[in-house]
């Protein structure tokens, strides 16, 4: 008893305590609601059942339902694309600025901080203003395209079941642009400018430079960025309420907009548990590639 | 010492809240009510008023969210934390009364000297009914007929005091108002993929022949014809699938389109923005003489099994309805009844229009009642988008809502 009670205070058990309690925590906080998830998604459950446990199992039957539907197979792929389209956008535009500010030319500091404002807002207001600039007939963004000479008729984004993914993509890279710009600004930032000056003294130029000494230097960095990126973009939800709601027709529905669809518009729990798992065993394989891309990086 | 002090900080804290809490009189009966209206909106109002007559019962309001009334509702239900008294949309009040949520009023309102069924409009009506019983009394009602622009009328040689009456007429009047140049389209509506598509679309659908039971009548398809013409001559905005009635009414008050469908709740913001004289009529039907049908829509009130207190609930419903003659003067809402004569607001183009509305609402049907509404809800709107896309035909994309409907319907 002593000797347990020693290592409690100093020792093995101690380490143990300390790792328990995160764990503990984590298990309440993030495990129980995912297995909960999980059961839900094999169970029948209705809105008057949902406060009790006692629920019938059908087994697979709430995924094999789920994949006769017609409209499942475009979800998600249209969530492929959204993912993919919003990530690769926000992040070039992140960091195409935050090179730009880099540069560190008068009131640049000052300008980037302005940049953060479509971080700060609520993506709620985010929505409803894209919403406005892309309203087909009297948008700010045809309005653009029109005086410019790029297109001579209107574009309806909201509504035209080509375009209306495209339309929240294009919010959603305004919204997680400067996000990008932040994060891999603090990443330029910690790059010791000595390792520059030796390369230029070498006679390396400026594209030199970026992809032998920035880039590499930058990869943990980017690599937190996607994987962020693809929490936020799986998190997006207030885009496609305030913009599309999901349409035309499905045309611009994702997974997490139908989950909460099925959920809360239908009250279909159980099938918008089944939609949450399929979204999980996606993170999770997203989640897995990542940490195996920065593991080979510390062994490098 | 500190931590007593917190002690003493907190004791106080907690006195002070059931102080609160105990500030109605100890032997008066606490009811609570939720609904989603908001200041200027009845119930709060009507609770407030209700409270000061001290009659022994007090009500505690709370405002929930449109969005959360069913959840909501379901959790506190399924945790026996249910209100008394509580306001839910029309279609979602069988959810409730099927699964025996509700409590069953047909013996109360048979005794009640207040609330007497022969008043109400059928449709709103309808909408408490659940298996022959009474599940809830309506708490107001609206629908939806064809507001048009006078001026517009006139300026393309049209007879401003003859908006169609059928759905061909329809078709050629917005033909010939639709103006791209000047920005103008023919008609504003909404095909949104939520709850406000099939609150257009439905009652189209009823005056074809069809229903949610049978939505690919031959009526229904040709009525999603209609639609699909409209949406592909773009007498209409493309924007209209992704609008909701709100918004593309405003349009037509700022002079963008020259007919919209929408209901009476257009009607304030109307003589407030619209700077033409307008007119509405009542919604085309098929051809002349056909059957005529209205979306309806607004909420009912209904008392939870699980209520302590029935008989007191029940008394301040009979006091809601009792105040049903000042809904439309005081909060600009139907009441859902047909035995009160709404007074005249002084306002010529909004008065002419309440009749209208008026009218219409006899046609107004419910949307079910089913327990499963939103599913069905759900293959309407699929439909409309998919055929008004060109993704599939109506009669296709009828037909499909129609098997989709069928297996929820069992």
């Amino acid at each position: 008893m002593k000797r347990i009670l020693m290592s409690v205070r100093d020792g093995r058990g101690f380490d143990i305590v300390l790792v328990a309690f995160p764990l503990g925590f984590l298990f309440l906080m993030a495990g129980l609601p995912l297995i909960y998830n999980v059961v839900m998604s094999f169970q029948e459950v209705d809105m008057f059942s949902l406060g009790t446990f006692s629920r019938p199992f059908v087994g697979f039957k709430n995924y094999t339902d789920l994949f006769a539907q017609p409209e499942t197979l475009p979800i998600l792929y249209n969530t492929v694309i959204f993912v993919t389209g919003s990530i690769a956008g926000q992040f070039l535009i992140g960091f195409g600025l935050a090179l730009f500010f880099w540069v560190n030319f008068p009131g640049a500091s000052w300008m980037r901080g302005l940049f953060l404002v479509s971080w700060v807002m609520p993506g709620l207001v985010v929505g409803a203003i894209w919403n406005w600039i892309l309203s087909g007939d009297f948008g700010v963004l045809n309005f653009i395209l029109r005086e410019s000479g790029i297109i001579s008729g209107n574009i309806f984004w909201r509504s035209d079941p080509h375009f209306s993914l495209y339309a929240v993509i294009i919010a959603n890279v305004w919204l997680g642009s400067s996000f990008n710009m932040i994060l891999l600004s603090v990443g330029l930032a910690g790059i010791p400018a000595d390792l520059f000056e030796a390369a230029e003294l070498d006679g390396a130029n400026v594209w030199q430079r970026f992809w032998t000494i920035t880039l590499p230097m930058m990869r943990s960095t980017i690599g937190a960025i996607i994987s962020l990126g693809l929490i936020f973009t799986l998190q997006q939800f207030d885009l496609f309420a305030a913009i599309t709601s999901g349409g035309p027709n499905n045309s611009s529905n994702v997974t997490q907009y139908w989950a909460w669809d099925l959920s809360f518009r239908q009250y279909d729990f159980a099938k918008g548990a089944t939609i949450s798992v399929i979204m999980i065993v996606f993170v999770m394989f997203a989640s897995v590639v990542y940490v195996r891309s920065t593991r080979h990086e510390v062994r490098g | 010492m500190a931590i007593r002090k917190y002690a003493i900080l907190g004791a106080l804290a907690l006195a002070g809240v059931s102080l609160f809490g105990l500030s109605a009189k100890a032997e008066d009966v606490t009811l609570t009510l939720w609904s989603l209206d908001k200041d200027t909106q009845p119930a709060p109002n009507l609770v407030k008023e209700f409270n000061a007559q001290n009659n022994g019962i007090k009500i505690e309001y709370r405002l929930i969210q449109f969005d959360d009334v069913v959840t909501e509702a379901m959790r506190a239900y399924a945790t026996g934390q249910a209100p008394d008294i509580i306001a839910v949309d029309n279609p979602e009040h069988a959810l409730f009364s099927s699964r025996g949520a509700f409590l069953d009023l047909t013996d109360m309102i048979a005794k009640s000297t207040v609330i007497k069924p022969d008043n109400y409009f059928p449709g709103p009506l309808k909408s408490v009914e659940w298996d022959g019983k009474y599940f809830g009394v309506p708490k107001a009602t609206n629908t939806i007929a064809l507001y048009y622009n006078k001026y517009m009328f006139k300026a393309k040689g049209l007879d401003p005091n003859k908006p169609p009456q059928t759905w061909d007429e329809l078709v050629e009047d917005a033909r010939k108002l639709t103006d791209p140049a000047k920005n103008v389209y023919g008609l504003a509506f909404s095909a949104k993929a939520n709850e406000e598509g099939t609150f257009q679309f439905l009652p189209w659908a009823q005056m074809g022949g069809g229903g949610y039971q049978h939505i690919n009548a031959d009526g229904a398809v040709k009525a999603l014809g209609i639609w699909k013409t409209i949406m592909d001559e773009k007498l209409a905005s493309p924007d209209t699938l992704t609008r909701g009635q709100w918004d593309s009414t405003g349009t037509f008050n700022s002079g963008n389109a020259a007919m919209a469908i929408s209901g009476p709740w257009e009607l304030d913001r109307m003589t407030q923005e619209a700077k033409f004289d307008w007119g509405v009529t009542l919604l085309p039907v098929p051809k002349e003489g056909a059957e005529r049908s209205s979306a309806m829509g607004d909420f009912n009130w209904a008392i939870f099994a699980t209520s302590k207190h029935p008989a007191e609930a029940f008394k301040a419903l009979e006091y809601f309805a009792s105040q049903d003659d000042k809904m439309f003067k005081n909060f600009g809402q139907l009441p859902a009844r047909s035995d009160i004569s709404i007074p005249e607001s002084g306002q010529p183009l909004k008065d002419a229009a309440l009749k209208v509305f008026l009218e219409q609402l006899k046609y107004a049907k419910p949307r079910g009642p089913h327990p499963q509404w939103p599913k069905i809800s759900k293959a309407i709107q699929d439909a409309i988008q998919a055929a008004l896309t060109g993704q599939m035909s109506p009669k296709d994309a009828l037909d499909q809502a129609a098997d989709k409907i069928k297996a929820v319907l069992g």
